[in-house]
């Protein structure tokens, strides 16, 4: 008799009393690639890999405070490296509440996904095939390549969701007081969590990929509308805010069954914005969390709906003083809002619209879909359409006039923001230019307003001072893609490998920027006239949108959406970044032929030393940066951070004076060799865009570059340095390996200044260099950090 | 020591902090007059000055950092600010790292500085955008021994010394810079 396993309970007929229960049948697995050493990896697996890259990239400490108060022990005095009351000292706090923060991170996009997954499969089924389209194979890199097993269907995501799952809680539990006394064993264990996060968005995204049927490595996606104007104030306005879409999707849904999606306006804050667009073109961007004030504050939505992560802490009070009904939808964020999901709609949406409730949490998609609309349509018609901000130019005069430059402000304001003579400067001119001015740094946090004496509108009166700005900075988005397509790793695997392409630059996170937000616009149009590779997501990408030079165009109209040279990706949302990471781990399975089921640490050593991909967030601020940052080191992405990066407290920064920690296996010559200290950072805040310029450039070196790439690059790097730091680059002949990496046009001047600066010996006759490179070029040159990887490729070879 | 700090009486600005909710300081900064600085540099063994960003947006302040110059003291610019003070005649010590990186070398007693000469033993800052000093300020407070002091018009709490603030008196900013480089 054939018994077929299936899952479930069954009862045998002639067997009184008893039943038997099968679990999940674990099918045998496609031998899809050879097994690596460390599938599903715990806290140990990895570890080594890591204290390797921390024995190089140091890990650095800047406290915030001097004091600990995490428990009853404290508060304690670690000023100086003491120790508390349980015996950690400064630096091992500060790695752990780096590792902290990185939980919460990589906590947040896991528990999206979970949240996702778990809805997608109730709704689609568990046997969704995973397709990322025709020009998609490798449909998850950074499950194949950490958890070691190769999804098919949404069911098998579970797999990874819940190995991360486990894999967070272990960790979140090692910073219990008492448990790790190594700081480089905490930065190891933010490392492993790190890396969580990153199959966390994996899952989420290509779930919601899969699911919603988001563009799939399409590089021409539509581009959208972004930035404060982008409504047409004659329709009703429902605005959704977070980051998953699952909650916001059934209102697109409803407006376009019932034929009406042209007759309202749905538009987005943060990262869910993203995947309105993504799901449908006719949503709209307003733009990341520093909007969410500006918008509420103009009274432009008739609705908001909530989701979770990013979003203000006072969004119900703000959405109250403007008379905004609230939908809060995730229960991450329930805002202590009243639980109507047993309630009908017209209930529900009676309660909204007459003011009784002022805001509700509700979860059903079908119900949120038409009390969303319903709602929305409702306030709409009641709302008296004013002025913006201020209800008159006279109330606006009035509130300015207020002003008595004590400075209280300054002082709070995370900028230092010169409001006091922007107030100045208005009460006695009347010209209201220099607080106008203040709008494009204003991140809308309100600190200001609650020290303000006066109880002046703060930021009311910015807005106002620059509202037609505002309104023209409305430009265009591209609609994410989601991952690269392999065919595009084919294309331009080899020319990153060897250098020819001179680096991908991955700008992506929140928008605590140190200055007006078009220096992203500037720094990374360098990189794109360059040719280099340019991704983004997130925020930055959203920022883009709405940042247009002197013809009205945004980076998006000006570069190809391809993951090619000179391209400008927008990966989608937060999330999205698993493909960044993606693409990274592609580069060497596709092009370089390197198995990844299980084989992290490979991985991440090829990606150190011969992928030139350089992370960079201007303006981060969220824990999930942090852990996405993190994720990134750990795979051997160097990471470059705005000012306001430093206040993560720790950085990993080598030593490039120190020659002993430069060094690498050589598994073509079976020699430990010194190599240049490339790249010489893992992560780095920097104060200016002149600096982050030069940094970048800086970080895209990598020991394997051929001449004709390490040439590419220094010709970049250098010209850089001397745009914008006035001079050639204090280190730039540590990376000389011969007279062929020389940037051609300069070689001449170059190899004096070997000669007379740097006692290298040149043939004048040959142009050539007979002595000072720390090491020769050599065509072959297979480096590597590990162990493993060494003996795997020279045994009995 | 506590003699020569600011006092109210003598019209100095009160030592404001650049942010008030920096205050978890264990050890504050001493608000000192610019004769205080004077006297500390010229005490010094190998000291520095370490231009930051802010110099791209106040000629002033390169005006200043050029005369430090002149007066021997050597400079580290960062962000940027080796540009407008090469074309001013000053060759940096090193043009290209962060303060983040220096900081970071700056707490290794090995290191032995950009000119080889050993470690730094008093660090003088002059224009950074506040919070991002600030924390260097702390890092060099906690783990090493150096003699931090801050230029800026704010005033920064993790300094071992700073100028006070002077967020509302400019004027009062280019005079203390002005008396510190001439006493030198
Ligand atoms: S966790 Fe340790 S250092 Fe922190 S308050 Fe408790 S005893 Fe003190
Ligand atoms: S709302 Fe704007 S001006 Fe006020 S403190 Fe925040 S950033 Fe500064
Ligand atoms: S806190 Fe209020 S009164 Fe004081 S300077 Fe700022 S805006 Fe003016």
């Amino acid at each position: 008799m054939a018994f077929e396993l299936r899952e479930g309970v069954f009862v045998l007929d002639d067997v009184r009393n008893v039943s038997i229960r099968i679990g999940k049948v674990i099918e045998e697995e496609e031998e899809w690639e050879e097994a690596g050493p460390t599938p599903m990896p715990g806290i140990m697996e990895l570890r080594k890999w890591d204290h390797k890259l921390l024995e190089r990239y140091e890990p650095f400490y800047a406290p915030v405070q001097d004091f600990c108060n995490l428990c009853t022990m404290g508060p304690c005095d670690l000023s100086a490296n003491k120790r508390g009351a349980c015996g950690i000292d400064l630096k091992t706090a500060k790695a752990r509440l780096v590792t902290i923060a990185c939980c919460i991170g990589a906590a947040a996009h896991t528990a999206h996904a979970r949240h996702l997954l778990d809805h997608l499969i109730e709704e689609f089924g568990e046997d969704t095939p995973i397709d990322l389209g025709p020009d998609v194979n490798v449909e998850a890199p950074n499950i194949r390549t950490i958890v070691g097993v190769k999804p098919k269907t949404l069911g098998d995501l579970r797999v990874a969701l819940e190995w991360a799952e486990r894999e967070i809680v272990k960790v979140l539990h090692a910073t219990h007081i008492g448990n790790e006394e190594s700081l480089v064993d905490y930065e190891s264990k933010a490392m492993h969590v790190s890396m969580c996060d990153h199959v966390g968005m994996e899952v989420a995204d290509i779930a919601q990929i899969v699911a919603y049927n988001l563009p799939k490595a399409e590089p021409d996606t539509p581009l959208v509308d972004t930035g404060f104007g982008v409504v047409d104030r004659s329709k009703p306005v429902i605005v959704v805010v977070g980051h998953n879409v699952m909650y916001a999707r059934p209102i697109a849904d409803y407006l376009e069954e019932h034929g009406l999606i042209d007759q309202f306006e749905i538009a987005g804050l943060c990262c869910t914005s993203h995947d309105m667009t993504r799901y449908n073109a006719k949503a709209k961007i307003f733009g990341p969390i520093s909007y969410q004030l500006r918008v509420i504050r103009a009274g432009l939505p008739d609705i908001i709906v909530s989701d979770e992560q990013c979003i203000r802490a006072d969004l119900l009070e703000a959405c109250k003083a403007m008379g905004i009904p609230l939908i809060a939808t995730s229960d991450a964020a329930v805002r202590g809002l009243p639980d109507v999901n047993e309630w009908d709609v017209d209930k529900i949406a009676d309660a909204l619209a007459t003011g009784k409730l002022a805001g509700v949490f509700l979860t059903d998609p079908v119900k949120i879909g038409e009390v969303a609309v319903r709602v929305a349509r409702a306030v709409f018609e009641k709302k008296k359409k004013g002025e913006l901000f201020f209800e008159s130019e006279e109330e606006f005069k009035n509130e300015i006039a207020k002003c008595t430059q004590c400075m209280n402000c300054v002082f709070t304001c995370p900028h230092n923001l010169r409001i006091d003579q922007g107030m100045a400067h208005a009460q006695k001119t009347g010209d209201v230019s220099k607080l106008a001015k203040l709008e494009e740094q204003c991140i809308a946090c309100m600190k200001c307003e609650q020290v303000c004496p006066k109880n002046i509108r703060i930021i009311n009166v910015i807005m106002r001072s620059n509202l037609n700005n505002l309104y023209a900075k409305t430009g265009k988005t591209r609609v994410g893609r989601g991952p690269v397509q392999d065919t595009e790793i084919r294309k331009v695997g080899q020319p990153i490998v060897f250098g020819q392409i001179p680096g991908v630059i991955a700008a992506v996170g929140c928008v605590n920027f140190p200055d007006e937000m078009g220096d992203l616009r500037i720094i990374l149009e360098e990189f794109l006239k360059r040719r280099y590779i340019v991704v983004t997501s997130g925020c930055h990408a959203m920022d883009l949108g709405m940042i247009k030079d002197e013809e009205g165009q945004t980076l998006y109209e000006k570069y190809p959406g391809n993951f090619d040279a000179g391209g400008l990706v927008n990966m989608g949302s937060c999330v999205a970044n698993s493909h960044i990471a993606g693409a990274c781990i592609k580069i060497a399975n596709i092009f370089a032929m390197r198995p990844l089921r299980g084989n992290y640490a490979e991985i991440a050593d090829y990606i150190l030393n011969r992928v030139g991909a350089v992370g960079f967030s201007w303006g981060p601020y969220s824990h999930k940066a942090a852990s996405i940052a993190t994720g990134f080191n750990r795979l051997g992405v160097p990471v470059v951070v705005g000012p306001h990066g430093m206040k993560y407290r720790r950085a990993y920064i080598g030593k490039p004076w120190n020659p002993e920690k430069w060094w690498v296996y050589d598994i073509k010559t079976r020699q430990k060799m010194n190599i240049e200290p490339a790249p010489d950072a893992l992560l780095l805040a920097v104060e200016t865009k002149e600096e982050a310029i030069v940094q970048l450039a800086r970080l895209c070196l990598r020991p394997n570059d051929t001449s004709m790439g390490r040439q590419i690059k220094l010709t970049h790097y250098l010209e850089l340095s001397q745009k914008y730091m006035g001079t050639l680059p204090d280190d730039w002949p540590i990376y000389v390996r011969s007279e062929a990496d020389l940037p051609l046009k300069m070689k001449e001047e170059l190899l004096h200044i070997l000669e007379s600066e740097h006692g290298w010996k040149i043939d004048w006759s040959k142009k050539k260099i007979l002595e000072g490179p720390i090491r020769p070029y050599d065509a072959g040159f297979n480096p590597t950090l590990v162990e493993e990887v060494y003996e795997k490729y020279t045994k009995g070879k | 020591m506590a003699t020569e700090r600011v006092k109210k009486e003598e019209k100095y600005p009160v030592a404001r902090r650049y942010q008030v909710a920096d205050v978890q300081v264990s050890r504050e900064a001493q608000a000192v007059k610019p004769e205080v600085i004077v006297r500390l540099v010229k005490k010094a063994k190998h000291p520095v000055l370490i231009t930051g960003g802010q110099l791209l947006k106040d000629e002033k302040l390169v005006e200043y950092a050029v005369k430090f110059h002149e007066k021997g003291i050597p400079i580290i610019a960062t962000g940027g600010s080796s540009k407008p003070l090469i074309e001013k005649g000053v060759k940096p010590q090193s043009a290209v790292f962060t303060l983040h990186q220096i900081t970071q070398y700056m707490l290794d007693p090995d290191w032995k500085g950009f000119d080889d000469k050993g470690a730094y033993d008093v660090v003088l800052y002059l224009g950074f955008l506040p919070y991002y000093l600030s924390r260097m300020l702390s890092a060099l407070k906690h783990f090493s021994k150096i003699t931090t002091i801050s230029l800026d018009e704010f005033y920064h709490p993790h300094a071992r010394f700073s100028f006070t603030n002077l967020t509302a008196n400019k004027e009062m900013h280019y005079r203390m810079l002005e008396e510190v480089i001439n006493g030198l």
